[in-house]
């Protein structure tokens, strides 16, 4: 196992959606993903008038592999890392900011969302996910069983022959 | 180990196409999706140079379908095998969960499969982990080249003590894509089942 699993359920995935909610509403931007290292989706959140996303998991897989080469840009520069990303374009920006050592927090805006209050806002957002996740680590370990894996093996059949 | 999400019930595991340049690792994911019914995958991402070599990987997300309530999905990534990209090979097998070895049969290739699975072994322990504790695939590909190499030969030098499970293929046509993709798929989800 190269990197532990992030198993985001029940009452930790619940506080996890009401804070990208909170962090929405307050910045004004479109999307909101949290993203683990391993660059899957752990949660995401898109404003109600927001256009339809593009596609997400290449978004994560995207900002997750920017995100360890840009690190490793740090190491190599001399620093641990480089916490945040901003990425801005004509009519729109990326922002990433990491989220402790297993996850990153992403934000897509338009033009009429100023940077600073995005910065703002996610910050104290990351506080509280960081928190979230840390407890997430002291978490029982999942259970699946041979049940699973029968299933697993009947899909396989299913879908490669 | 994969990523599981409970509350949106989902698996992610991650897939990766290892081996050295133009072995044919991108021509198994285009092939894959290529095959796969669109409502099963995703878009697959390439980021190339010019000459069509990947530049840092090719990304495909693949459906499963249900097991047991979970959605189950693989992302299958190919890492760049030109040998001065060993920075982007060692980013993309961050968080791997199984690997196929994709295996050039090419006569004057011999010696850059056994470079390749020795840069595997080392990328892998910078990762802080054992070869042998990730679920690896052996793909012999291009056998269908004139003077293809046996494999046996090839598997002297990759796998001397045949511990993998080994598949012959012809990627550009398809010829064993599935069945090595198979191969691996099950043997990350049996040890997703151990709790591994």
């Amino acid at each position: 196992m190269i990197e532990p699993s992030l198993a985001l359920y029940g009452d930790a995935f619940e506080r996890v959606d009401r804070h990208l909610e909170e962090l929405l509403a307050a910045t004004g931007v479109r999307y909101c993903l949290l993203v683990d290292r391993k660059g899957f989706v752990l949660s995401h959140k898109e404003a109600l008038w927001a256009p339809r996303p593009p596609a997400l998991d290449s978004v994560a897989t995207l900002v997750a592999s920017n995100a360890a080469a840009t690190a490793a840009l740090a190491n190599m520069l001399g620093e641990r890392t480089f916490s945040e990303q901003t990425h801005q374009g004509e009519n729109g920006t990326l922002y990433v900011e990491s989220v402790g050592d297993s996850a990153l927090l992403t934000l897509i805006f338009d033009g009429s969302v100023p940077l600073g209050r995005v910065k703002v806002h996610t910050k104290k957002t990351i506080g509280q996910l960081a928190a979230i996740l840390k407890e997430l680590q002291d978490a029982p370990p999942i259970q699946l069983g041979e049940d699973f894996s029968h299933g697993a093996t009947a899909l396989l059949d299913d879908l490669f022959g | 180990m994969s990523t599981i999400n409970f509350a949106a019930r989902e698996i992610n595991c991650k897939i990766v196409y290892y081996g050295p340049g133009m072995s044919g690792k991108t021509t198994n994911l285009k092939h894959v999706f290529s095959k796969v019914p669109a409502q099963l995958r995703g878009e697959m991402v390439s980021l190339a140079t010019e000459d069509e070599r990947t530049l840092f990987f090719d990304f495909l997300p693949l459906d499963l379908g249900s097991v047991q309530g979970f959605k189950t999905r693989f992302h299958l990534y190919t890492v760049p095998g030109q040998v001065f990209y060993n920075a982007s090979r060692k980013l993309i097998l961050r968080g791997v969960d199984g690997i196929v070895f994709v295996a050039d049969s090419a006569p004057n290739r011999l010696r850059a499969n056994a470079e390749s699975m020795r840069n595997l072994r080392e990328n892998l322990a910078e990762h802080g982990i054992d070869v042998r504790d990730v679920p690896i695939v052996l793909q012999v590909n291009k056998r269908d080249i004139e003077g293809a190499l046996p494999t046996d030969m090839i598997r002297a030098v990759i796998d001397p003590k045949k511990e993998l499970t080994l598949f012959e293929a012809t990627a550009h046509n398809g010829g064993g894509v599935f069945e090595t993709l198979k191969s691996v798929s099950r043997l990350v989800l049996d040890r997703l089942a151990q709790n591994k």
